[in-house]
């Protein structure tokens, strides 16, 4: 064939040099980013502000996930703000301490890029938020599309060259889910935050408005209810002893001497193919996913197997509904006029295009599972490096950077033996730091009077009170945050820092965290009422604690070191207030 | 045959070609959501093959016969028109009209009490661009099972008046084709108050205006013109009322039980200066009126009747809707395409522009 013929090159030798003008350095071009990559902490933060982001990375990263973090919180949202024009921020941007996460965001501070980036938003959104449902199943249909391929790559079979290339693909498709997440993100966010200050305008509490949009069903809920019909089955079969006592590395050898165990176990196998394929934490490369290492799920089934009686997933989500529904009446009943048409189509607008519900449901294709393809090629790379005797351990690779392994692989830069001697001590950098990442301060740098970012807001929590709240200081009886979901308890306080640590809840206990994620859910089934320092109206504890119909109170600030585990606590959800009667007399 | 006649709860716009335009959308409506009066509908299908060959030979002559002029045209018309009603319908056409009708009086529960409406539901009719409205019959107040059959007939032989035949030669539809004719049986509402909006001003075409006009009794007053209505015009963003005019209304059409039918009285003197209609009344139907122009992407007029004896609003009923074609064929520059929605009271782009980002001088 004619392209058997070889190749002509044009040699760039002649071009080749370290100097283009006088004082010219390489880095002037090798960052690409819209704003700014991650970094270090350094001086110049101080006056900025920075809050630890313990929601999605508690545990801290290792080498290979910062380039994922860079992926997602860096560069997906600077480029999905950028490409939307949301106009006052150009999105977020990360700072390591240690090897723990903190985020903050980047202004627009020039009146002509406000006014440019606003004329673009309306014309970007406005199509978008006309029919978001045929967009986002274009969006869904995308990813899905990639992990139907990245799923069934069958990696041990492949030559060096392939694998390699399914490493490369795993990358390039992560920062492509990423620029998705965002830009689906800052859309929403716009629709559900013009809704939220439409209802404070018209005389609603705009708290009410994230409770309006309330009961949709996400993977996540069916996620849970598969966990509890699980827990009913082996309660059925007479399996419960395994999953509330063994050691889950026992578990399931456990579990299949039972008579009805290996019926069980394979209920549980086909559960996981559908609901498995996620990992703990976002954008952490060394996390398994559920199918590697279902400890988790088989966690939450034995949490739920404590508690006397399962749970009503069907009437809980009637009553939930049903609730919602009575509160957008009574809400129409106090409106009049215009004001009721303008409530009536913006509430349509929530209604097409959810932030509620899709703040939940996104995870499932995003943040929790993005990372699965890179993670599965990189390790099947990492066990033959071990067998070729480059690496000790297969996991050896996600202590090396991004830029080395592509640079190794690609024959350039240090060679094995260096990268190799490197790697113990990354190991003891990373544990040395995730022991230190509870006494990690929650707020770095300068606290502003207010944020522009509606995701910092809305996600994060960071209200004029939070902020005023931080000013303050921690101490007080009474900690006042933003009522998230109403109802009144009463109990016992258990603070958990670290998703880790979730198995010690109890039921009945009122849980006291920093922020919950999507890992954190099944334990709502059996909590009292939830409290947390961060988060705002669509934090993922608000969005939950209301279908679960318990009290949840978010953004309080300082509720982690102001409580201790055995504290008896008064929550109010509808006034947004935690009392706090510490369990030593004073 | 079950599908010679379909009952309203099963039909869809995409039946239009087999029910008509008009019974079409009602079955739309009352499909997504819309009060309707209920019924069945008689299919072009059954309707286009019922005249027996030898009638269907004369009337093809007939109609191949010269008909310029005037008097030429109504002679033409009332021979086509005889022919065809001394024709009875056949038995397997009589048999599941008589079923469809059995049901209706079941499911509203009025039995023999039960008064219909039927009304002619063409394929051309109200199609883009020509209104056929009007041209065919419609008659009120149908009350025997009989009487039914015989005005199903009647509404194909008004295909065939001189006004028919005159406008269908203007459009150039001449003669008509066979197929293009169902008929709609409906519950006839025991109507206070009816009538017309149009979702834009039909005067200007000003489409920030919709405009309500409506009489006492039923909605035929309005619609033939026999009256001057009261007339509301509302603005659309706002919904406000901005102008409000109480007609001459000297009569209006009420149905006349002894005549079985509905028929144009003098007015009561305590109604003539009364508004028809309150506000709350007004209000609704515009909101009603925009959803169904949101849904159909073009100005709409709407036709609608108030009931007597229901608690508002389960009381408002929509009986047609067709695209306001006055309108769609002089200014297309300014008919919207669907992607282009109606005015809104709540635009969240630019409320978040304003309102949550600050961005000065939105």
């Amino acid at each position: 064939m004619a392209s058997q013929e070889k190749p002509r090159i044009f040699p760039v030798d002649d071009f080749v040099r370290d100097e283009l003008y006088p004082g010219y350095k390489q880095a002037f071009g090798s960052q690409p980013f819209v704003a700014g990559p991650v970094r270090p902490f350094s001086k110049a933060d101080n006056a900025r502000y920075w809050l630890r982001d313990s929601l999605h990375f508690s545990e801290g990263m290792v080498p290979a996930s910062i380039a994922l973090l860079d992926d997602a919180q860096t560069w997906g949202a600077q480029l999905g703000a950028e490409i939307v024009g949301v106009p006052p921020t150009r999105g977020s941007v990360n700072r390591l301490a240690g090897t723990h996460v903190y985020i903050g965001t980047i202004d627009v501070d020039t009146d002509w890029q406000v006014q440019a980036r606003a004329a673009r938003f309306g014309q970007y959104v406005t199509p978008i938020l006309a029919d978001f449902d045929s967009y986002w199943a274009m969006r869904a249909g995308e990813l899905q599309s990639a992990y139907d391929y990245f799923d069934t790559l069958d990696l041990t079979a492949m030559d060096p060259r392939q694998l390699w290339t399914a490493v490369k693909d795993g990358y390039a498709f992560h920062r492509r889910a990423w620029f998705i997440h965002f830009e689906v993100m800052y859309v929403l966010t716009a629709n559900y935050l013009a809704f939220y200050q439409l209802a404070e305008e018209i005389g609603l509490e705009g708290s009410l408005v994230s409770a309006f949009l309330s009961g949709q069903q996400t993977f996540y809920s069916k996620t849970d209810e598969g966990l509890w019909k699980l827990a009913d089955r082996a309660r059925e079969l007479e399996v419960t002893a395994p999953l509330l006592h063994a050691d889950p590395a026992d578990m399931r050898a456990q579990l299949e001497a039972l008579p009805h165990g290996k019926t069980w176990v394979a209920e549980f196998d086909a559960f996981l193919q559908t609901y498995g394929w996620r990992t703990e934490e976002t954008c952490r490369i060394d996390t398994p996913s559920w199918i590697e290492d279902p400890s988790p799920a088989l966690y939450a089934i034995g949490s739920f197997l404590a508690k006397p009686t399962g749970f009503d997933f069907h009437t809980t989500r009637q009553q939930a509904a049903a609730e919602r529904d009575a509160q957008i009446e009574a809400a129409r009943r106090t409106v009049n006029g215009s004001d009721l048409q303008r409530f009536n189509e913006a509430l349509a607008s929530n209604q097409a295009a959810n932030f509620a519900w899709w703040n939940e449901e996104h995870n499932y294709l995003i943040d929790r599972r993005a990372a699965i393809p890179v993670r599965r090629a990189s390790l099947e790379l990492g066990a033959r490096l071990v067998n070729e005797g480059k690496l000790r351990q297969p996991d050896d690779i996600f202590f090396l950077f991004k830029p080395e392994l592509f640079a190794v692989m690609e024959d350039a830069g240090p060679g094995w033996g260096e990268l190799a001697s490197m790697i113990p001590d990354r190991r003891a950098y990373f544990e040395d730091w995730r022991r230190r990442g509870p006494e990690l301060p929650t707020m770095l740098g300068t606290i502003p009077d207010t944020v522009p970012d509606p995701i910092m807001i809305e996600v994060f929590g960071l209200s004029g009170h939070f902020l005023e709240t931080l000013k303050g200081g921690a101490g007080a009886a009474e900690l006042r945050g933003f009522p998230a979901a109403k109802g009144i308890a009463e109990g016992v306080a258990r603070v958990i820092t670290s998703v880790t640590d979730l198995h010690m809840v109890q039921p009945g206990d009122i849980l006291v965290c920093g922020g919950t994620t999507t890992e954190w859910t099944p334990v709502f089934g059996i909590i009292k009422a939830c409290v947390c320092d961060t988060g705002g109206s669509l934090t993922h504890a608000a969005i939950v604690s209301r279908e679960y119909g318990i009290p949840c109170v978010v953004g309080t600030a300082a509720a982690t070191q102001t409580i201790k585990t055995g504290d008896r606590v008064r929550v109010d959800g509808r006034q947004g207030t935690v009392q706090v009667f510490p369990s030593q007399a004073p | 045959m079950t599908s010679d006649v379909l009952d309203l709860s099963v039909i869809r716009i995409t039946d239009s070609q087999r029910v008509g335009a008009k019974v079409a959308r009602l079955g739309e409506l009352a499909y997504r959501g819309w009060r309707v009066p209920d019924g069945y509908a008689v299919t072009v299908d059954a309707l286009g093959s019922w005249l027996p060959t030898a009638a269907r030979s004369e009337l093809a002559r007939l109609l191949r016969g010269h008909t310029e002029g005037t008097a030429a045209l109504d002679r033409l018309a009332t021979q086509a028109q005889a022919l065809i009603e001394s024709e009875q319908l056949p038995p397997w056409l009589e048999d599941a009209v008589t079923a469809a009708h059995e049901r209706l009086r079941k499911r509203t529960g009025l039995g023999g009490r039960l008064r219909v409406a039927v009304r002619s539901s063409a394929i051309a009719e109200d199609g883009a661009g020509a209104s056929f409205a009007g041209q065919f019959s419609t008659f009120l107040g149908i009350q025997r099972n009989e009487d039914v059959l015989h005005h199903i007939r009647k509404c194909w032989s008004s295909r065939y008046t001189a006004r028919a035949l005159d406008y269908g030669r203007r459009i150039g539809r001449y003669p008509l084709p066979a197929h293009d004719l169902a008929v709609g049986v409906l519950q006839l509402v025991d109507v206070r108050s009816a009538g017309v909006i149009f979702t834009l001003d039909p005067v200007t075409g000003d489409r920030g205006r919709m405009v309500v006009e409506a009489n006492w009794g039923f909605g035929e007053s309005v619609v033939s013109g026999h009256v001057t209505p009261d007339q509301w015009a509302v603005d659309r963003a706002s919904g406000r009322i901005l102008d409000r005019t109480v007609g001459a209304k000297r009569h209006w059409s009420v149905f006349d039980p002894t005549a079985a039918k509905v028929e144009l009285k003098p007015l009561p003197a305590d109604l003539t200066g009364l508004p028809c209609l309150d506000d709350d009344e007004v209000g609704y139907l515009c909101g009603k009126a925009a959803e169904i122009e949101t849904a159909e992407g073009v100005p709409q007029d709407v036709e609608w009747a108030i009931a007597r004896d229901a608690p508002f609003p389960d009381n408002v009923f929509f009986l047609q809707h067709r695209p306001e074609t006055t309108w769609a064929e002089q200014a297309p520059a300014q008919e919207p395409v669907p992607a282009d929605p109606p005015a809104r009271a709540f635009d969240p782009v630019q409320y978040a522009l304003r309102n949550v980002f600050k961005v000065p001088g939105t």
